[in-house]
């Protein structure tokens, strides 16, 4: 697969004036100011190949927008390289921009007084988009996001999940090969959640559109995504396939039992008990040193036990796992 | 070349006819509007009247020599403000991300910027400047042969040109600061006072300035004074003003058109 981006080294450098607390340490501030670099991004490396699907992902303030904006060549970085398409995008933002369908969920780029189907109309002309391609595209865009139902609707009425589906088809106009979503799915209920989730599936499947998603919702991750770039402070802490991520940063699962009657002997040699709460018993295991079925057996011959039940790590855990790691 | 002109004029009618209809989502704004504008200018030219009447001319400038001048500055404020209007806002556009918004398109940013917004209801600040303009040329004879027209034309082209630059130039400075709305205002109110009055009633350090660093006697004082054949008593020129102004006004959007370049380098985007 060939890579459509390519990010080597990437850092981004903020100066910030550094401010004491109250009016004396306003005037400080302001005569002699303490000016501090902090590294928002810092030298991150990544390839993505055609058809991917990544999830972007880290906590808030850990460098992801930061790292999206210089992607899209809305900033500068301080230094490193970025080829998208073959392309440095502070070198030829034009060229790189008409490939790229970009949706910020916190912001719109839709005009809020006028009704959704203006701005679909100018954004045809800013790109040059041929009549045929552009019905084509609308036809689809209406039936996968069921716009027809506010396309007339001034956007200042719209739902945010409306709303939310009228920037996405907003981006996605000009057949752009590589969608960047920011946020996409924030704020919105499970109805519109789903819907673009689908949206994003289908695009993905029948177009091979490359996707880069930041979100906090791990449920979009699970569901879209098949790489994970996770980042902190700045850095890349990991990167690869979701199931392998998780089972490298949650290695446990947990075993919970349920018993007819209190018992004395609960300890187990490859197991430990994390929780326990009246007839309820947490047992948790590493994978790699006893199968379920092989603790369930030897619990079994001890215990009397009631019901039982295995839950797999999630991405929940593992990104937890890495957040306070790192 | 001709597809690129096509595409631009293009783009530029759709956001115009959007602008048209934006602007009359609001008929109240229009209307309170309509009534605000013509009483601050007639105030204006009102107070200039009780100005000269009490005391006596300003530095040799008589009522209908100050109607002309005032009137011609306001001509080129009432086009900058239907053409130009967005150069104010910079800073908003800034931390509401609508800038970054500009950057994502495979347009020039400025022509996005500028044309994304055609305020035609700044037409309506067009009108009592105009009223005014005229009724100055009226007083002291303003001859309208073909050469005179051309003359100002290309004097109003120049005027607005150089209050756009300065605009640009302080947008700018959003890149920055984030903010900079003070700056807006502040300049507003220099460019009223500094083309309202004659420049030589100020003291020789703002002729200086205003004639030199932000040039902003070419808007309506030097050109009033040759049409007016006054003569500039604090400097002699060497150009034509008619040269002079329009000439003025292009070295100074350059300028602008470089400054905002160089901004948009060090654009730091806000928020998340």
């Amino acid at each position: 697969m060939e890579a459509v981006i390519e990010v080597n080294d990437l850092v981004k450098e903020y100066i910030i004036v550094q401010k004491e607390n109250g009016l004396r340490g306003a005037l400080k501030g302001l005569l002699f100011p303490k000016k501090k670099t902090v590294r928002g991004v810092d030298g991150i490396s990544f390839s993505i190949a055609q058809g991917e699907i990544v999830g972007y992902i880290g906590p808030n303030g850990a460098g992801k927008s930061t790292t999206i904006k210089m992607l899209t060549g809305i900033l500068h970085p301080t230094s490193g390289t970025i080829k998208v398409c073959g392309i440095s995008p502070q070198a030829d933002r034009k060229s790189v921009v008409r490939k790229l369908g970009v949706v910020f969920g916190q912001r719109t780029q839709l005009y809020w007084d006028l009704r959704l189907g203006e701005s679909f109309e100018l954004l045809r002309r800013i790109y040059q988009i041929d009549n045929s391609v552009f019905e084509e595209n609308m036809a689809v865009l209406t039936d996968v996001l069921k716009l027809e139902e506010f396309i007339h609707t001034p956007v200042r009425q719209l739902s945010l999940g409306q709303r939310m589906r009228g920037d996405i088809a907003a981006a996605m106009l000009h057949s752009p090969s590589i969608l960047f979503l920011d946020e996409p799915t924030i704020g919105l209920d499970a109805d519109a959640k789903h819907a673009i989730r689908h949206f994003i599936k289908e695009i993905n499947r029948k177009r091979g559109v490359t996707v880069i998603l930041t979100t906090h919702d791990l449920d979009d991750v699970e569901q879209l995504c098949s790489r994970l770039v996770v980042v902190n402070h700045g850095k890349v802490v990991e990167d690869g396939p979701m199931v392998s991520l998780v089972h490298k940063l949650a290695p446990h699962r947990l075993l919970v039992v349920e018993l007819q009657q209190p018992f004395h002997d609960l300890e187990h040699p490859s197991a430990e008990i994390i929780k326990q709460d009246g007839l309820k018993i947490w047992y948790q295991f590493e994978k790699s040193r006893i199968s379920a079925a092989q603790l369930i057996s030897e619990l079994s011959q001890k215990l009397p036990i009631q019901d039982l039940s295995v839950k797999e790590p999630d991405i929940e855990d593992a990104i937890r796992e890495v957040y306070k790691t790192t | 070349m001709v597809n690129t002109i096509r595409h631009y004029f293009s783009v530029a009618a759709c956001f115009a006819r959007l602008a048209v209809q934006r602007q009359l989502e609001y008929p109240l704004f229009l209307f309170s509007w309509l009534l605000m504008i013509p009483i601050q200018y007639f105030s204006g030219i009102w107070m200039l009247k009780i100005i000269v009447d009490r005391f006596q001319p300003l530095n040799g400038w008589d009522f209908p020599e100050l109607a002309f001048l005032y009137g011609l500055g306001l001509l080129s404020h009432g086009i900058l403000v239907v053409l130009f209007i967005n150069t104010w806002h910079i800073d908003n556009m800034v931390i509401q991300g609508a800038f970054d918004r500009l950057l994502l398109r495979p347009m020039n940013v400025f022509f996005q910027l500028i044309a994304s917004y055609v305020n035609f209801i700044g037409l309506i600040d067009l009108i009592p400047g105009l009223i005014i303009f005229i009724y100055g040329c009226q007083l002291v004879g303003f001859e309208w042969t073909l050469g005179n027209i051309i003359k100002l034309l290309l004097v109003l082209l120049g005027g607005v040109l150089i209050r756009a630059s300065l605009f640009i130039s302080l947008g700018t400075i959003a890149f920055w600061t984030k903010r900079n709305a003070s700056m807006v205002g502040f300049t507003l109110s220099m460019l009223e006072r500094g083309t309202m009055y004659p420049l030589s009633i100020y003291p020789y350090v703002l002729q200086v300035i205003f004639t030199f660093i932000i040039p902003i006697g070419f808007i309506s004082f030097y050109p009033a004074a040759e049409f007016l054949g006054k003569g500039s008593e604090s400097f002699q020129l060497p150009l034509n003003f008619a040269l002079a102004t329009p000439a003025v006004g292009l070295v100074c959007f350059m300028l602008s058109q470089w400054i905002f370049r160089r901004g948009m380098k060090s654009y730091e985007s806000a928020g998340s």
